[in-house]
């Protein structure tokens, strides 16, 4: 059966190719959009259609709004997913592509919009009766900034308001380092990596873990968690290794965080595919800590331990159907996935260039997503995420042991790659037995590091 | 005259020099973005900034000229 939908799939790489094949197994034909730099790409050829943005430069292509704009009329798309990155959390772009006619596989614009303000976020996580990290519920001036302290302690973290992944955070431990070059630094680099200098604080806590809850919820006000995803492996806040279920978790503790993050979309009026973060205290107390209002690269530990097709519940949301879910779902095995990044494993320079060969390992347990093959370029403009490899096992040290087996086989050549580093973590002793939080790996860096041969 | 080239290819993230200015051997000149990770290049020389030949959001590649400098 082929469907009359047409889905524009406003991005590239694994998180295409990955959406091309649910609109295929769902009977919607499929727009990819490509830059210089992905002439013949997978995703490309992969479609039922293709149109060119323009040169390399993400700004010029994956980035362009108004040429992205061209490409939906021109190929008269129906729906558009914008996968994670680039132009995902967007408001500008969900209301361009709104006032077009066509269905944005996302929350809704102005949504959207008002959280993109951490502060706002926050605000409204106490409203809606979820802890939140002590610290401000609006932007502070350099003036504020002692008063707060006051209040709350060392150490802060003093972050842009408009921000993500770490950039422009601050880690200020004592008076002595609170200087107004340290606040004025923060603001420079908020002005320039988010276009705003407004900066908040937030107390730093105690080796915390970071676990969120992946939520769906449709047009009809039905709200679903559909299980945890423990996030706590990280290199300077980015995430290299995430699983589900949590290792730590109770029961009882799963159905209070589901209960919050549900309190939460709820409370904004959420609607898509949405992740609600958490930080959990070395105490067991859990923190609100932002909203993602996209489908999250670590989507797929999920969809393993659910057995539900994340960007299918997407879709159909955006085609205004109601959820086919009748309660939350809790993980059943244990799934785990390490991202491969194109870089050096020892000391983490990034590494372009062209795929030589690539061949996986035979193995029913591990699923591969990636747009990898041999001649393929991995490219200096994009993001180093070149695949992402997630095992699953009835419970956690045989999906470990299955993703060590699967790294140890898995062939990518001609770009160097993490894997060494991903499977020191992976044999480390802490990772076997879930000992870690978000500064561990920072923390073992910086002492001698891993054993990677 | 020396000249810094790019060790790897990217995009221009800043330029951190102007000309005329002095600056000493393993000075970063520009920063590039790969793969959204800044690289700082650095000046293996001492000298004198004579000409910046790429500006912010350039595509550069392996061995493209970033700077040239008057060696001191």
């Amino acid at each position: 059966m082929t469907s009359p939908y047409k889905v524009l799939i406003a991005n590239r790489g694994e998180i295409a190719v990955r959406v091309i094949k649910t609109c295929r197994k769902m009977g919607l034909r499929t727009v990819a959009v490509y830059s210089d730099a992905d002439v013949g790409a997978l995703h490309v050829r992969l479609a039922d259609e293709s149109f060119h943005l323009g040169p390399a430069n993400p700004l010029k292509s994956y980035l362009n709004i108004e040429r992205l704009c061209e490409a939906i009329e021109r190929t008269k798309a129906d729906l558009v997913h914008p996968g994670y990155g680039f132009l995902a959390e967007n408001a500008e772009f969900a209301r361009a592509v709104t006032r077009l006619g066509v269905r944005w596989v996302g929350p809704p614009a102005d949504v959207m919009e008002k959280l993109a303000s951490k502060t706002y976020s926050r605000k409204m996580a106490r409203e809606a009766g979820l802890p939140i990290i002590p610290g401000t519920l609006e932007p502070v001036s350099e003036q504020q900034l002692e008063q707060v302290v006051n209040q709350i302690g060392f150490p802060i973290l003093i972050k842009p308001d408009r921000g993500g992944g770490g950039k422009g955070t601050k880690l200020i431990r004592s008076h002595a380092e609170l200087n107004s070059e340290i606040f004025r630094s923060a603001a420079r680099e908020a002005q320039y990596g988010f276009g705003r200098p407004d900066l908040y604080v937030e107390k730093l806590l105690d080796q915390p873990r970071h676990i969120e809850v992946q939520i769906l919820a449709d047009e009809f006000g039905n709200v679903y968690a559909l299980g945890e995803r423990e996030c706590t492996i990280q290199r300077r806040y980015q995430k290299i290794i995430e699983e589900a279920p949590s290792p730590v978790i109770s029961e009882e503790s799963r159905r209070y965080i589901y209960d919050l993050a549900k309190r939460y979309a709820e409370k904004v009026g959420y609607v898509n595919a949405g992740t609600v973060e958490m930080l959990r205290d070395s105490s067991g107390q859990f923190y609100f800590l932002e909203i993602n209002k996209r489908i999250q690269v670590e989507h797929p530990v999920t969809e393993l331990t659910t057995g539900i097709d994340i960007v299918e519940l997407q879709l159909r949301v955006a085609l205004g159907e109601e959820l086919p879910l009748k309660t939350d779902m809790k993980p059943v095995g244990h799934a785990i996935e390490c991202r491969i990044y194109a870089e050096d494993p020892k000391n983490f320079m990034p590494s372009p260039g062209r795929i030589t060969e690539f061949s996986q390992p035979l193995d029913g347990s591990v699923r591969l997503d990636h747009a990898l093959e041999a001649g393929a370029v991995i490219s200096p403009y994009y993001d180093p995420l070149i695949a992402k490899a997630i095992s699953y096992g009835e419970n956690r040290e045989e999906s470990r042991k299955r993703m060590v087996d699967y790294l140890q086989k898995l062939k990518i050549d001609g770009v160097k790659t993490n894997i060494p580093f991903l499977l020191a973590i992976l044999e480390s002793d802490n990772f076997r037995v879930g000992d870690f939080y978000t500064n561990w790996v920072n923390d073992v860096l910086e002492n001698g590091g891993f054993p990677i041969p | 005259m020396a000249e810094v080239v790019a060790p790897i290819p990217g995009l221009v993230a800043r330029v951190t020099v102007k000309v005329g200015e002095t600056i000493k051997a393993g000075d970063t000149v520009v920063v590039l973005n790969v793969m959204k990770t800044e690289v700082n290049v650095q000046s293996d020389t001492a000298g004198v900034v004579r000409e910046v030949r790429v500006k912010e959001w350039d595509e550069v590649d392996i061995g493209t000229v970033l700077v040239v400098l008057d060696e001191k």
